[in-house]
């Protein structure tokens, strides 16, 4: 068992719903410009109006394709980004517009999991001084107390606290990415965004670091938001599945619901990619292929974003954006045709 | 480390040998006459007999031969007697300038504390002038800084010194009045006056060289931090809670400075050589003023020393700048 | 009353002017002079050049040297020895000179005959390279007769025996800092040839070769209010244009050597009253040189441009005769040097003494250039090109490398080509063109071309030597022309046995004329020196027989 600095105690208050991270409206835009004299025209709308729930304990998984907004989102939640609209509610306090060094105490509470282990990890650094950094910037520990700390830390992502010398660049991918997790460990944080961590990986490590995350996550009673576009180790290792098209959620609903029955046309062509395991039925299974490419965020469709694409789409899509509704069952929609 | 260091010095020592001939050669074949100088009126019997005091006239290996052994036999010995009160080169001939017919190293000896002063000080002002316009031209790339900052290091590299140099002796010497525009070579820094009056007469040659480093660096500098400021490691150490300053002047100055270093490396052979144009400009009296004069004078032994002696700072700089790269680059290893 | 108070007054100052002129040795603080060519050496007899000739001689002294008129008088001799004073001998095969007595090395040391004698062994030892050797060419020897007194004496008669131990070129050096630099080891005496004792009015401190001397006043100098100055320091390096703003617009320096810039530039400087330019005319003389010999390629090559074949178009004088009469001498002068030039048709320009004045080349005369060589056979042809025989008249045009010069080749050619000759310019780089090696087919001496341009001067105020080099069988390194008249040198021949100055100045202008109307060179331009002076300094006469600072001691600071 990880022991927890005294300072970081948190006080455990109980909110209502129990929701440790609550995002609504949350939008970023980059600004495009043009011509000589570079007269902003437009944006790009990496992130538009996205509503999410982390509920306290649980993993959330945010899928999509790729350029959808999901890594985008992810950094916005972090403040790496200062989104352009929308608000961000941490454990009940408003950090959309933090700075300075309310902002960085709040670091200390949310931590992020990179997608390439290789480039999150300062090469000139030893192993040992990334995962101190934070620990001296925060103040938290010295001496002795510190070096302990980091060997724990290894020790929990099962890496030898031998390393703790070594340059990232002397490690495998998936040794780097329990390094990356360490890292994200040190400061004891509540809440961790993990970006594809595995998608960098070799298959037969992916498995040990999802299996690494969940076990940790139960010993620290971790908050997760899993950040993936691989649809099985999301059924394997989340609550909640968040679908994410073109800057928008699309739907978000307990894992089992949405796997089971998903009522988004979107998450159902996403669905219906997954390979399943039986051969007999891989064959027999009707996969919705979708057509054409994905719009551009920078002047993406009217209404319905998914219209373009959606194999039941009609005239209404084309004029009116479908409402974020509540359906039965504790799943949200955002689609005309669902029920 | 030490072994490839070792292989290193090695292998250059073909080269520097190969060097050295091309040089020679080079000298050799190239035209002019040291003795170009004398009135022509002079009567050509007494022309011969200056030429074969000069020893020009010997076979041509026998000169390089002779070369060879007064550059790595004899000089090196009389280093050693100068230093340890040694009398091995009592009676052997040192390489001897044409010009002054004084030795050649005795020379280089007076004339490299200028050159390493001015050259010198102006790499380091260079530097440090360099430094923070690189940083800040990339952490706010685009902005007024930076496009003011590009601008003047373009004016800086397109600018050559001797239109810069010209300008500054027009501007602060002949209209303002403020400082000399010739390097007093004796002047002797006892008082604060005099030490006033060495940085008075340093500050227009060091400020025109400074410029041309501040341009070069400051860019090298900013492509570099670019680079690395988008790396995922820069956002993991602000997601860690890293102030901006750590996060930019330790986490990618830091790395950013790998590859900007080679490149102050391998100028540093230049604090050496002098700066040919800026020195004479300034009447600095350093290498490159002395190479100059050298080679107008054709002062063979003198123009081949001092380019055998840059050949050799060359392959070691280039040697120094490969070392420190792994020193800097936990990822390279040299085995 | 009012009056005699007011001439009293103009007493007072004129005996402050007197006072401060003459002041007490080393009152009037440093002496700042800028040489930008940069003296190598201080030992005039090993030097390559001029430069290092001209530093040496605040240091060393000859027995006698050159006046700013050209005029010998004496330095370390007690008198200049002549014919009428018996210091030279009859039969003009000796010359006595006596030292002044009680001289003094600046280290303190007597300076005796042994000095003198060691000062001959010396630069005609052969292994030594003596850049002064031609002036002790025709010497038979050099004794010491008793402690002050030395007699030179010379192989054949020779009328003026000024050659040895006089002007800058040949001072005296002291035999004991020398003894061990006889012979081969004359290179690497570096202390001796950086720091030579000297009995000048200075003596070195410092030296950086091609940078920097400090001399300070010699404590041993015999005229104990002398020098004015307690230190000199001598500049070198950048270039005549940085020398010439150093003294004429920032005041910096005091005094610039061999200023040769354009003369708008050095006047727009002069505008800044800090100082000024001085022109001094000496025997500096841009010529044209003809060659009398076939330079041809097919010859072989030890017979190349050599008496054995007379050039096939220059050898008629009235071809070359007509080349001068194309040529505008005052517009070459006022085109390439302004007030730095003035246009000639003598070979000695000057001093007046030898010089003939003669202006007879001056007027440009194209249609009697063109009857000339219509007389002589070369017709014109359709191109305008003169041919003779199916020959034609083509010639090329050599010179270094130098924008002046340049300028004039390209002028040259235009008003050759008038007259029907077609030219082709070639420019050689200066150090090709004046280098010494033999087997160097560019060199001026080689000279294998048609004709070719450069200045040529001598040292000092006679031109004995220098009119001897034009005579028959000298070698093509002074007579570049292949010049050869019997009656030319038996002028010569007489003018080496007069030792009277007036005689001396006849033949040497019957000689000009001899030479002059055989064409073989052309002057062009009188060229002078140009050195800038500052407005503060005093004392300075620009001497164009001798070195520039023949009287650094008798320079002052203006109050």
């Amino acid at each position: 068992m990880i022991s927890e600095p005294s300072t970081l105690k948190r006080d455990k208050r109980v909110s209502d719903d129990d929701v440790l991270l609550r995002i609504s409206n949350l939008s970023l835009h980059f600004p495009t410009y043009r011509g000589v004299f570079g007269r902003q025209d437009g944006g790009i709308r990496a992130v538009d109006g996205v509503n999410l729930d982390v509920r306290r304990g649980r993993t959330l998984g945010l899928v999509g394709e790729s350029g959808c907004g999901k890594t985008t989102t992810g950094r916005v939640i972090l403040r790496l980004y200062d989104p352009t609209g929308g608000r961000i509610v941490f454990d009940g306090e408003d950090i959309t517009h933090i700075g300075g060094n309310k902002l960085r105490r709040m670091r200390a509470r949310m931590q992020m999991i990179f997608q390439d282990p290789q480039a999150c990890l300062n090469p000139r650094m030893t192993v040992g001084s990334i995962i101190a950094e934070p620990l001296n910037e925060h103040g938290v520990l010295r001496g002795t107390e510190k070096e302990r700390r980091i060997c724990e830390l290894l020790d929990s992502v099962g890496l030898n606290p031998k390393f703790a010398n070594r340059y990232p660049h002397e490690f495998s991918g998936g040794q780097r990415q329990r390094i990356g997790i360490a890292r994200a460990l040190a400061l004891s944080p509540e809440f961790i965004v993990c970006d594809e961590p595995i998608s960098a990986l070799d298959v037969s490590i992916q498995a040990q670091v999802v299996n690494l995350l969940k076990d940790l996550q139960e010993r620290l009673s971790l908050t997760y938001l899993f950040i993936s576009h691989d649809l099985s180790m999301v059924r394997h290792l989340c609550d909640d599945v968040a679908v994410m098209y073109l800057g928008k959620v699309m739907e978000l609903a307990p894992r089992d619901l949405i796997y089971k029955n998903p009522m988004h046309p979107y998450t159902k062509a996403l669905l219906s990619a997954v390979p399943v395991p039986d051969p007999r039925l891989e064959r027999a299974r009707q996969r919705i292929v979708l057509k054409g490419d994905v719009p551009s965020p920078a002047d993406p469709p009217s209404g319905c974003r998914f219209r373009t694409r959606c194999p039941v789409a009609f005239d209404r899509c084309a004029v009116e954006q479908p409402a974020w509704r509540k359906l039965a069952g504790d799943r949200w929609v955002a689609c005309h045709r669902a029920e | 480390m030490l072994n490839y260091a070792i292989r290193r010095l090695l292998i250059s020592v073909p080269t520097l040998c190969l060097i050295s001939l091309v040089i020679f050669s080079l000298l050799k074949m190239a035209p002019g006459d040291p003795l170009s100088q004398l009135p022509p009126s002079l009567p050509p019997e007494v022309r011969a007999n200056m030429r074969a005091a000069l020893g020009i006239d010997e076979p041509l290996f026998v000169q390089y031969l002779l070369w060879l052994k007064q550059f790595f036999v004899i000089e090196p010995l009389h280093g050693f007697d100068v230093l340890f009160g040694t009398h091995f080169t009592d009676g052997m001939q040192r390489i001897i300038s044409w010009q002054s017919r004084g030795p050649v190293f005795r020379i280089i000896a007076e004339r490299l504390p200028q050159t390493l002063l001015v050259v010198g000080l102006a790499y380091i002002v260079g530097l440090l002038i360099a430094l923070p316009i690189g940083i800040v031209s990339a952490y706010k790339q685009y902005s007024v800084f930076d496009q003011i900052g590009t601008f003047l290091s373009m004016l800086g590299l397109a600018v050559p010194s001797f239109f810069s140099g010209v300008l500054a002796i027009l501007i602060f010497a002949v209209y303002l009045d403020w400082l000399p525009t010739i390097y007093n070579t004796n002047l002797i820094v006892n008082s604060w006056s005099s030490f006033i009056e060495q940085l008075r007469q340093m500050a227009m040659p060091v400020m025109v060289l400074a410029v041309q480093t501040t341009a070069s660096i400051s860019r090298y500098l900013r492509s570099s931090m670019l680079d690395n400021l988008n790396q995922d490691y820069v956002r993991t150490a602000r997601a860690k809670g890293m102030g901006e300053n750590v996060v930019v002047l330790i986490h990618v100055l830091r790395n950013s400075m790998i590859p900007v270093v080679t490149v102050i490396a391998l100028g540093l052979p230049s604090i050496f050589a002098g700066a040919i144009v800026t020195e004479q400009i300034f009447k600095v009296n350093g290498i490159g003023e002395l190479l100059i004069t050298a080679i107008y004078a054709n002062d063979v032994p003198m123009v081949q020393t001092l380019a055998f002696i840059f050949a050799v700072l060359i392959v070691v700089f280039n040697l120094i700048a490969d070392l420190f790269y792994g020193l800097l680059d936990p990822r390279i290893r040299y085995d | 009353m009012f009056r005699l108070k007011s001439l009293l007054t103009g007493g007072v100052i004129a005996t402050l002017l007197v006072t401060s002129a003459f002041a007490k040795r080393g009152a009037d603080g440093i002496v700042k002079i800028l040489n930008w060519q940069a003296p190598s050496m201080m030992n005039p007899y090993l030097a390559g050049g001029d430069k290092e000739v001209i530093a040496a001689s605040l240091v060393l002294e000859p027995l006698a040297g050159y006046d700013e008129n050209g005029v010998l008088f004496p330095r370390l001799a007690a008198e200049i020895p002549t014919v009428e004073n018996g210091g030279v001998a009859e039969d003009l095969k000796s010359i006595t000179w006596k030292l002044k007595s009680g001289l003094k090395w600046s280290d303190g040391s007597p300076v005796t005959s042994k000095d003198v004698v060691f000062t001959a062994n010396y630069c005609m030892d052969p292994k030594v390279g003596c850049a002064a050797l031609a002036g002790f060419q025709g010497v038979d020897k050099v004794e010491a007769l008793d402690d002050l007194t030395v007699k030179v004496t010379f192989k054949e008669p020779t009328g003026v025996p000024y050659t040895l131990f006089v002007s800058q070129w040949s001072p005296i050096i002291q035999a004991n800092q020398f003894a061990d630099c006889l012979s081969a080891k004359a290179p690497t005496c570096t202390e001796a040839n950086f720091y030579p004792i000297g009995t000048g009015p200075f003596v070195v401190t410092s030296f950086k070769p091609n940078d920097a001397i400090q001399l300070k006043a010699n404590p041993n100098y015999r005229d104990a209010n002398k020098p004015a100055f307690a230190e000199v320091n001598v500049k070198g390096g950048g270039d005549a244009l940085g020398a010439a703003r150093a003294v004429l617009q920032t005041g910096e320096y005091d005094y610039a050597l061999n200023l040769q810039l354009a003369p708008d530039v050095l006047s727009e400087m002069e505008k800044g009253d800090k100082g000024k330019a001085g022109f001094t005319f000496g025997t500096t003389v841009e010529f044209l040189f003809m060659n009398l010999t076939d330079p041809s390629p097919s010859l072989p090559p030890e017979e190349r441009s050599t008496a054995k074949h007379p050039h096939p178009i220059l050898s008629d004088v009235r071809v070359r005769k007509a080349l001068s009469m194309a040529l505008d001498r005052a517009r070459l002068s006022d085109i390439g040097y302004g007030s730095m030039g003035k246009p000639t048709c003598d070979f000695v320009p000057a001093p007046p003494i030898f010089a003939a004045g003669s202006t007879s080349c001056l007027q440009q005369d194209i249609p009697g250039a063109k009857r000339l060589l219509d007389e002589a056979g070369w017709r014109q042809g359709p191109d305008g090109i003169r041919g003779k025989d199916g020959e034609k008249l083509k010639l090329t045009l050599v010179t270094t490398t130098n924008p002046v010069r340049n300028q004039f080749q390209a002028i040259i050619k235009q008003w050759w080509h008038d007259i029907g000759v077609e030219v082709e310019l070639r420019s050689i780089d200066a150090s090709v063109f004046f280098g010494s090696d033999p087997s160097n087919p560019e060199t001026y001496s080689n000279f294998y071309a048609d004709a070719q341009m450069w200045a040529n001067y001598f040292s000092g105020s006679d031109p004995g030597a220098y009119a001897e080099s034009y005579t028959c069988g000298q070698s093509h390194g002074s007579n570049t022309p292949r010049y050869c008249d019997t009656n030319y040198d038996a002028l010569v021949t007489e003018l080496g046995k007069t030792a009277d100055i007036e005689k001396r100045g006849e033949i040497v202008k019957k000689l000009n004329t001899i030479l002059m109307d055989s064409y073989a060179i052309m002057p062009l331009v009188w060229r002078a020196g140009v050195s800038g002076i500052s407005n503060t300094l005093g004392g300075t006469a620009s001497n164009a027989w001798d070195s520039e600072l023949w009287n650094a001691q008798d320079w002052y600071r203006n109050k």
